[in-house]
């Protein structure tokens, strides 16, 4: 997932426990208010850059995209597995290539058509489709689609280049009910890809209509006409748009076509307020029914005996760490880079800049994450052990001092990476510096791998597969993902078996070992894991979505949500 | 950005049958008029010129994200087709100017299939409403505030007006904002106990307008206070205003056909420009009461370059500065007999 300047989403305390929000009063006796009460009003802090889920690449967005709009699976409440969602459903064949979705029969649009397995071959051929140039298409090509993996030779203004390409693509619809998709090689973790909000189905005939007849696979423009009025944004997720007002809020009302039934929140309605203390004070004079606290805000919720009530701090799977550039001496040395990395008090960090708010983390994959596991302490805070390091290195402090650790112009980060550069600075002796520019410099610089050390860098699972995170540090995707580039003996092989292999122990067990290299030859400083510290009325009753992609608690379920009487 | 295009000698490239007609006093207005329309095309060619350069100058690309993962190459490189910044710069910049002359100003980059136009026409109304409403305040309060702080120089009404415009004229607008938000909604909400209190956010013509206009509007009251003082001041110091007392006339006659009419020129200068800044945005305003309008917009296209709509809102901008200040040279026709248009 994209890492935002902010990215805010939610996952599962610890995998396996639903958290049930009622806010104080966790009693089932209490009732559901009336209908015309049932009416939630949250932040989704921006505006979608669209409303055709294909289009939609960060948090905010799948928040009204994973609502107008059902993906075939859905991840289980304990990120266990996945299921069923538009697609009652599915079978693998045997040798892992063949994905057949079984899509249920009552499943049908908001306009009452039913939904075909067509529609889910129309919706993945416009994601793929290289003229649209989705941002989030990633998964779906690279290393899973069959044909896919030509998605980058193809020549966007080429309708017949694009036309073929398309066509090609592993994707079929042998009947109304089923959806079939080739793979190019066995990938287990296909069926969380399944789950993505961009694999939505999508309606041709609608984007013809609005379109004013067929076009051209090359035709951008037309090919996103219907997304722009609430109209044509037709889906078959539990909620459809009801009014779109720009820059300011989008309302959403119960599909009674869902297969599932109408929800019981009568008008969810997504408020685009970018300023966190705006939002307070909207939630403050009963405006806003749950928001995201500011960080400068934290100590008055704390401080409040009403709002403290309310507070909720919820884990996301989202691990930020310190990029070294190992193409640079001295960092080219594990030994340096241990250094670093057991240089930074992360209890205190936490404390002191993020109050409380985010828990340290010496470890790749997230907590409530399959993989989850701390139980190497390799880059655990010792400054002696450290400094041990550096004198076996043999690096002097002038050499170490000439590093600059990049830092984006924006408060959060160079409040943190002042924090960090002055525990390396007292915890090894030494007088390094920030180096704050804007922050597409900053993008352009670790791009070019024009850097020494870069931070905050971090990753937000899309799914909580390893694959999706173990990916990021192969050599292949060195400057894409993998800014800092590190040789890692044995990595890429591990984690390519992992990728391809089937039977779950076995990847498990080799992206523990994937894990442990990334750990022990410190390729990257793991600091810590993103919570999000929220507040919500206690009339508010959400089952919290266990997974992190969510902009908002329980923005997956609001289908099962409802106000309580208050 | 004040752009004052320069004005011609008479009769400087008319053509004859105007030279006739730029005789009487609506004739030579009427010209004026259609001389300065005129210059504002290569004025806004100009802005168009900068902009575009400083734009594309700028590091980074429309796709770089501000941080965490990136678009991948294959989408990137795909982007870049879809929007033609593929093409080399002077292509882009031919075929930018080819389409604003036909008044396309183009697809938004941050929202999917979007016009500019569209974004444009949706943001405006909520500017410049708040915009002409704070302006009604700042002219009658301000003038006011500085005409009487200036008769009655150095006593208490002076002090107090002037001790006020200082105080406003040194609090930030955000700060100004953010107090009365936690004033006026979040406090009074509390106290009350919901029952009486302004909206904190949002717009609607009602209760929700009154915050942020003051936030608006009290700087520019502040300077027009001062200002329009200082200039009484110097005004009422003159002689045709001795005259005009010594003639015996009323206060009323005095202040108004005498004084005002003539300390009024500077002020008149400032408010043109004045009131070009409040419809087409202030940013701080629009953010903490979270304001659908343009002023906003306009920062969130700069973060993303977004190129169509720095484009599109600069253009704007431009265009409201220059009819601003075109309509601030006609009204000093009519209040300073100094000044003639030939």
């Amino acid at each position: 997932m994209h890492l935002g300047s902010r990215v805010r989403a939610v996952a599962l305390a610890t995998a396996g426990v639903l958290i049930v929000a009622c806010g104080t009063s966790t009693s089932t006796s209490e009732a559901k208010a009336s209908p015309d009460k049932q009416i939630l009003r949250v932040n989704d802090g921006t505006e979608p850059n669209s409303y055709d889920p294909g289009q939609e690449t960060y948090t905010y967005e799948a928040a009204v995209g994973r609502n107008v709009f059902e993906p075939l699976l859905t991840p289980k409440s304990d990120l266990s597995d996945v299921q069923p969602a538009a697609a009652s459903s599915y079978d693998v064949s045997s040798d892992g290539l063949t994905y057949t979705f079984h899509i249920r029969t009552n499943a049908k649009w908001s306009d009452g058509q039913p939904l075909t397995g067509q529609d889910f071959v129309y919706g993945w051929q416009r994601l793929l489709n290289p003229a649209l140039a989705a941002g989030y298409v990633d998964p779906f090509f690279d290393q899973s689609v069959a044909g896919g993996q030509n998605y980058s030779n193809v020549d966007p203004t080429d309708t017949a280049a694009v036309d073929s390409f398309i066509q090609g693509l592993g994707l079929s619809a042998p009947d109304d009910h089923t959806f079939k998709v080739q793979l190019q090689h066995p990938a287990a973790y296909f069926k969380w890809v399944a789950t993505l909000w961009v694999g939505a189905p999508i309606r041709k005939d609608i984007v013809e209509k609005a379109a004013g007849g067929s076009f051209p696979s090359t035709d951008a423009t037309k090919a996103e006409m219907w997304a722009q009025s609430k109209d044509t944004v037709i889906g078959n997720g539990p909620y459809k748009i009801s009014e779109i007002v720009s820059k300011d809020h989008v309302t959403l009302v119960p599909n009674s076509n869902y297969w599932g039934g109408s929800g019981t929140l009568q008008q969810i309605i997504l408020y685009f307020i970018a300023d966190g203390n705006t939002a307070f004070s909207k939630y403050q004079t009963g405006a806003l029914d749950q928001i995201n606290v500011p960080i400068a805000d934290v100590t008055v919720v704390r401080g409040d005996s009403t709002l403290s009530k309310q507070a909720h701090l919820l884990p996301e799977l989202t691990v930020f760490w310190m990029t070294y550039n190992t193409k640079r001496a001295p960092l080219d040395n594990p030994d340096v880079r241990m250094a670093f990395s057991k240089a930074i008090d992360r209890d205190k960090l936490v404390n002191d800049v993020e109050h409380g708010t985010d828990k340290a983390i010496e470890s790749f994959f997230p907590r409530g994450m399959n993989g989850y596991d701390d139980s190497d302490k390799a880059q655990s805070f010792d400054p002696t052990a450290a400094k041990a390091l550096l004198q076996k290195a043999g690096v002097t402090a002038d050499q170490l001092n000439k590093l600059k650790l990049l830092t984006r112009n924006s408060t959060g980060n160079k409040t943190l990476n002042q924090f960090i550069v002055d525990q390396w600075n007292t915890n090894l002796g030494l007088n390094m510096q920030t180096d704050i520019i804007d922050s597409k410099t900053v993008t352009r610089n670790i791009r070019k791998g024009d850097f020494d050390i870069y931070g905050p860098d971090g990753w937000g699972a899309d799914y909580p597969d390893q694959q999706d995170w173990a990916d990021i540090f192969t050599s292949t995707s060195c400057h894409g993902l993998n800014f800092g580039c590190p040789t890692l003996a044995g990595y890429d092989d591990l984690v390519q078996k992992a990728d391809t292999e089937t039977d779950q122990a076995q990847r498990n067990k080799d992206y523990a070992a994937a894990q442990k290299i990334l750990i022990d030859q410190a390729a990257v400083g793991f600091i810590f894991q993103q919570y999000e510290y929220d507040i919500w009325k206690p009339y508010v009753h959400l089952v919290q979505s266990p997974f992190d992609d969510e902009y908002l608690p329980g923005d997956q379920n609001y289908h099962s949500g409802y106000i309580l009487q208050h | 950005m004040a752009v004052i295009a320069g004005r011609p000698t008479r009769g400087a490239l008319l053509p004859p049958w105007l030279v006739a007609f730029s005789g009487t006093r609506g004739g030579s207005l009427a010209i004026f008029v259609a001389r300065r329309v005129l210059w504002m095309i290569p004025v806004l060619f100009f802005v168009i010129c900068i902009t575009f350069v400083l734009m594309h100058l700028a590091p980074g690309s429309p796709w770089d994200k501000n941080g965490g993962r990136q678009l991948s190459q294959s989408v990137v490189n795909n982007l870049n087709i879809k929007y033609g910044l593929n093409k080399p710069l002077g292509v882009q910049f031919l075929y930018y100017l080819w389409n604003v002359a036909h008044f396309d100003f183009g697809l938004s980059y941050q929202y999917e299939g979007q016009t500019v136009y569209g974004l444009i026409a949706s943001g405006l109304p909520y500017t410049a409403t708040l915009g002409i409403l704070a302006f009604l305040v700042i002219v009658p309060v301000g003038i006011g505030l500085g005409v009487l702080a200036a008769l009655r120089q150095n006593s208490r009404v002076d002090y107090a007006t002037m001790g006020f415009a200082t105080v406003a004229a040194s609090f930030p607008n955000f700060v100004v904002g953010a107090l009365m938000v936690v004033l006026f909604s979040v406090l009074m909400y509390k106290w009350t106990g919901g029952s009486f209190y302004l909206p904190s956010a949002d717009f609607g013509l009602d209760q929700h307008l009154i915050m942020p206009v003051i936030t608006l509007a009290l700087l520019p009251i502040a300077y027009t206070a001062r200002l329009t003082r200082a200039s009484t001041l110097e005004v009422i110091r003159q002689d045709f205003v001795r005259t005009a007392w010594a003639k015996g006339l009323s206060e009323r006659l005095v202040v108004i056909k005498h004084i005002l009419k003539n300390s009024l020129i500077p002020v008149v200068t400032t408010l043109g420009p004045t009131f070009a800044f409040l419809v087409t945005g202030s940013v701080i305003t629009e953010t903490i009461f979270n304001i659908p309008g343009i002023g906003r917009a306009f920062v969130t296209s700069i973060e993303s370059y977004d190129y169509p709509m720095i484009l599109g809102t600069t253009i704007l901008f431009a265009f409201v500065i220059a009819v601003c200040n075109l309509v601030v040279d006609i009204l000093y026709v009519f209040i300073d007999p100094r000044v003639r248009l030939t």
